[in-house]
This record gives C-alpha cells, structure tokens and sequence, in this order.
C-alpha cells in the first residue's frame, strides 16, 4: 500500500511519514500541492493525504486538479482551520474525508486505514448471486457461459444484483443508472431490462427478469438449471 | 494405392441428399420470409466432403478408409452450413426441419447453449435422411460465423510463435462481446416487431 503525504510543516510530515511507515505503508511526502501533482503523475498511490494551506499550491487546487484528470484515489484532507466552509469546500472539490488540525495521529492511522480498506473492497468488486457473477471491471457476466456487457448493462444489472427480488420503479433505476442522462426515460430502462433479460438467457443464468414498461421490475432467481435443451 | 473413390459409388445418392435438404431449407426460409417480413438466412453453404479429407478423417479416428467408414461411421459426408441474421431463427429452422418425415435427428450439439471453452459458438445436428444417408447442419449468426472464420485462420498460424495466450484470450473476450451484440440485436427485432 502506497500513500502520498503533502505537507508544508516538516515536523509533523516527517511524524506523519514514520508514523505510515511503521504501520507498513509505503510513503512518499512531499511540502506542497504542485511536488504532490507531479508524484501522483509518476506514481500509483493507495491513498493521497493534504494539507490545504501549502505553499505553491494549495491542497484545494491540487485536489481539484486530481479529480479533473479523472484520478480516483482516495483523498484525506488536513484541515487547519476547523471552519466548516473548508470542509465544505474540500468534500466538494472531492475529497473522501477530512481531518481537522490538531489530531491525534492513532485518528489519522484510523482513517488512513479506513480509506485502504474500502477502496479494496471497490477494487475487488465481483458480485456472486444464485450461480452466476459479475465482474464490474471486466463487464463479464457469467453463469454457464459468459457474455460482456455494456457499462450500462452492467451498472443495471449490478442494481438488481443488489437487490434481488425485489421491485423497483422506473424513477428509482433511472436515478441509479442514468443519473444526469436526461435523455433516458422509461423505454430506455425498458429496452436495457429486455437485454439484460437476453444476455441472462443466452448464459444459462439462473435468473429472469420480469416487470411491465413504465412500473416496477425484478430480477427472479430460479433453481439452478442442470439438464439441456434438447 | 486405390484409385476408388472413398464414397464408391454413393457419390450420385449423396449429391440428392444434399440438394434434397438445400431444397427443403430454401423451403421453410420462404415460409419464415413470409411470416417476418424478411429473409432469415444470410447464407446458405452445401458441400460433399472432399476425398481427400474424407480419408484424413478416417486416419485421424482410426477407421480404415472404406465407403462403410464414410458412409457409416463419419457422419458428416453431407454438410451443409446456414448462416442467419438472428439467433432465434437458428432454433425455428431447427424446429421445422425435425418435423419434416425425411429428416431424423441423431446427434445434437449445442454450442450455442454450450459454449466452447475457447468462445466457439455454433448450433450442429446431425440428421439421417430418409433413414439412410447422414448430413450434418450447421448453424449460426453471422457474429459467429466471422469469429469462427478468424479462429479457425489463428489455428494454422499457432505454430509459428508470438503470444498466442494472449491472443486466445482476446479472441474468447470478442467471442462474448459478439454473443452480446447478438442478444441486443435480437432485442431490438423483437422490440421492433412488438412496435
């Protein structure tokens, strides 16, 4: 695990760094925002810890600059202030989490490993129901045989993946999947049901899909099939 | 050395055989024209299996090369090859063809059910015609027909070298992309014709 550490005050950066280090982290630690963008642009972090007042650049600036390249990591700030306009700002700009000055560093480690672990369990994210999975990174679906599906597809199938058995409205879908696609309505969540309901069958899965235009659908598991079509 | 011919003197019965299914499956296509408004079937491929692999076949199973090996015990002397535009179509001509009185069912392998390890997908039956000369039929879409086609070329080029794990998996990866545009694109015709 591999953690970036901006901070312009050295004492507590070289705390902070030992404190990482001797808790098995790798750390690289940087003094401003900019020498923490041209790192992230070197390297792979699992977790990337700011300060916001820096010299050069301030955390806030670096942050927002991580997340319009579009780099996921998760982000901790350290806040100086303890004014709830900065953690506003900071959540806003992209930030996972905040941690206002002064803390006590068994928090610090605390959130740090917190950040790790879910990031984890996002990385390693393959859903298993019934005798069948979905990998969300390869977008393969398999049961008997696989199929690769569409990043919609996907996104729908994973909602009715968690939440098996259960009916859910059209605006419900829509908020889930389509968020922010204006154009989708109803057919849209109607026509990606019926392929989803295809791309089920086409791998033998033990599940259907059932559910009429514009109301409520639901993925229906079945007993897991053993002998052929003939 | 024989010069014999391998099919000795089949070779008249089974080109009937032969055109005697093309017949009855430009039949049913006519019907199923008719009913969907468009033509189920992209291509349509008959062939009597050459000589020469007629014989290779029979050493690679350990059969002597004999009419009886040809006729008998290798099924496929008679293959015919029907390429369609939608999957569900495959499973309706298969339905029609079984109810014709000529045509028995022997063998089914379903590999569009049952998927290759490799992605292949392809729907083969083997049929007896008027309980005496064999043909196998195969069917598919045309996405399987052009990945087969592809993996079938990579075949004779393994030996050569270059990172063909990489490229077999790459190939089972297309493989179910395609079966997954099949699936959408057979959405879309139902969608259309519940329009």
């Amino acid at each position: 695990m591999k953690i970036l550490i901006a901070e312009d005050t050295a004492d507590l950066n070289r705390v902070v760094t030992v404190m990482l280090q001797h808790a098995g982290y790798e750390v690289d630690s940087v003094y401003d925002g900019e020498a923490a963008l041209e790192q992230i642009d070197r390297n792979g972090y699992d977790a990337v810890i700011l300060d916001i007042m820096m010299p050069r650049m301030d955390g806030i600036t670096a942050l927002k600059t991580i997340r319009a390249k579009g780099i996921t990591v998760p982000v901790l700030l350290l806040t100086a202030k303890a004014e709830i306009d900065d953690r506003v700002n900071g959540l806003d700009a992209g930030a996972d989490d905040y941690l206002p000055k002064p803390f006590a560093m068994k928090e610090l480690l605390a959130r740090v490993n917190a950040m790790t672990r879910r990031r984890i369990q996002y990385a390693s994210r393959r859903l298993d129901l019934n005798g069948f999975s979905l990998d969300t990174e390869t977008l393969a679906l398999t049961a008997r045989n696989t199929v690769r599906l569409s990043m919609k597809e996907c996104e729908l199938l994973q909602l009715f993946m968690q939440n098996p058995e259960r009916d859910l409205g059209v605006p419900y879908i829509l908020t889930h999947v389509w968020a922010g696609d204006g154009n989708a309505d109803q057919d849209t969540v109607e026509l990606y049901v019926r392929y989803l309901q295809r791309k089920l069958a086409s791998t033998i899965a033990p599940a259907h899909m059932e559910g009429s235009r514009g109301k409520t659908y639901r993925l229906v598991l079945s007993e897991v099939e053993t002998d052929d079509r003939t | 050395m024989s010069t014999e011919s391998i099919y000795r003197d089949a070779m008249p019965a089974l080109c009937s055989v032969r055109d005697a299914l093309l017949d009855e499956i430009t039949a049913i296509r006519k019907d199923m024209e008719e009913e969907l408004g468009m033509d189920p079937i992209e291509h349509l491929l008959a062939r009597i299996k050459s000589e020469e692999s007629m014989r290779e076949k029979c050493r690679r199973k350990g059969l002597p090369e004999t009419a009886e090996s040809a006729l008998e015990k290798i099924y496929d002397a008679v293959g015919l090859r029907i390429v369609c535009a939608f999957v569900d179509d495959i499973y309706t001509i298969r339905d029609r063809l079984l109810t014709l009185p000529d045509v028995e069912p022997v063998e089914e392998k379903d590999y569009i059910r049952n998927v290759k390890p490799n992605g292949y997908r392809s729907y083969h039956i083997i049929i007896r015609y008027k309980k005496q000369h064999y043909a196998e039929i195969q069917m598919r879409t045309i996405s399987m027909d052009t990945w087969a086609a592809l993996e079938h070329h990579l075949k004779y080029k393994k030996d050569i070298s270059g990172n063909t794990a990489l490229i077999t998996e790459e190939l089972k990866r297309c493989a179910d992309e395609l079966a997954s545009t099949d699936a959408s694109m057979q959405t879309l015709r139902d969608m259309i014709r519940d329009l």
